[in-house]
């Protein structure tokens, strides 16, 4: 073999590599809630957030929240819980909201303006829809990257 | 042309780099999932912060313009001494919010400090009113600007980052280990065919022994 080189680990430009993609990983997914809170409750706070798994809080606009309130009744209010999460399967061309309810299902459908269905307690959306409601709802959505690594 | 790592030409290692180039095909496909995310957002911000920005010079112009006619009326030195009694710190929220992984600034300007209004409305007109009323709104535009304008660079800084990763992997990792995988395999066909010339060479040594016995 005339183009030999040494072992990866041994080599600082892939062992750099290696760091980078291993956090790539670890960056992933840290960023999401450890808990979800909903409408009601954040509409109550002075500074509606929510801690992530990564220590770091999330701050939510009050006019998002106030949009969204506007968009439900009480009860439905209590049943939102925030941030929605938005899941990305590697490889797809569509993305999932992940439903809890009937509650982000109705917010959704007022969003696109459009009739939603749900599968598998998903809302499957393509990505220009996704950017409609990106724009609309920025802080009260968030991605979760769904690796699936064997 | 993609380099060679160096390793023992054993079945384990070919093991060991199929699994490491399944790993890293996936990773792949997961990074480049998140560059398409943050490219969305960034055109996405692009946008909303041309429009923010002329939004701004629109809301700016029209504030001057009023505060020239408020001004015309009222006389700079009355004006002057209403704005002494306005003056207040401004609130704004700050906090953060995360994209894909990458955290962007949000800023919020607190409304109820700014609903009060400070300046005598007896002695004032309805001018000063409205250029009260579009300073505000453009204050909310600069808040917005900023938070969109800093949102912009940090998701360029991280969706360089992401595509050097992808770079890396695409053109790089990836590579190499089909290129060793490729190799490994020609190394155990080389081996099973020395194997082969072998035993033939030694199964004609046999029969010679034994013609010759």
């Amino acid at each position: 073999m005339s183009n030999e080189r040494q072992l990866p680990d041994e080599l600082p430009y892939q062992r750099m590599l290696q760091e980078y993609l291993s956090g790539e990983l670890r960056v992933l997914n840290a960023y999401l809630p450890c808990e979800q809170k909903s409408l009601s409750n954040l509409l109550g706070e002075e500074y509606p957030n929510v801690v992530c798994n990564d220590g770091s809080t999330h701050l939510f606009k009050r006019k998002e929240l106030e949009y969204l309130a506007s968009l439900l009744d009480t009860g439905e209010q209590k049943a939102l819980l925030l941030p929605m999460l938005i899941e990305v399967n590697p490889g797809q061309g569509e993305v999932a909201i992940v439903c809890q309810g009937k509650v982000e299902k109705k917010v959704i459908s007022k969003i696109l303006d459009m009739p939603i269905t749900t599968k598998q307690e998903r809302i499957m959306i393509y990505k220009p829809q996704l950017a409609l409601i990106r724009k609309l709802l920025k802080t009260t959505t968030q991605y979760l990257f769904a690796p699936t690594i064997k | 042309m993609p380099q060679l790592i160096r390793v023992r030409p054993t079945k384990i290692e070919l093991i060991k780099l199929r699994r490491r180039l399944s790993l890293a095909s996936r990773i792949r496909k997961i990074v480049k999932d998140r560059l398409s995310i943050l490219m969305l957002e960034f055109l996405q911000i692009a946008k909303e912060t041309a429009a923010a920005r002329e939004k701004l010079l629109v809301e700016f112009s029209e504030t001057y313009k009023a505060l020239s006619i408020a001004a015309g009326y009222h006389g700079y030195i009355a004006l002057e001494k209403e704005f002494i009694a306005t003056e207040q710190d401004l609130g704004i929220i700050t906090g953060s919010r995360n994209i894909a992984g990458a955290r962007v600034p949000s800023f919020e300007l607190k409304e109820a400090e700014r609903a009060i209004k400070r300046y005598s409305l007896v002695d004032t007109s309805s001018w000063l009113d409205q250029t009260a009323q579009l300073s505000g709104k453009c204050l909310e535009a600069i808040v917005m600007l900023a938070e969109l304008q800093s949102s912009l660079e940090l998701l360029g800084r991280e969706i360089n980052r992401t595509k050097r990763i992808v770079n890396a992997l695409e053109y790089l990792i990836i590579p190499g280990l089909q290129a060793t995988i490729k190799y490994l395999y020609m190394k155990f066909e080389e081996r099973d065919r020395e194997e082969k010339s072998r035993l033939k060479r030694v199964k004609v040594l046999l029969e010679q022994r034994e013609t010759a016995a």
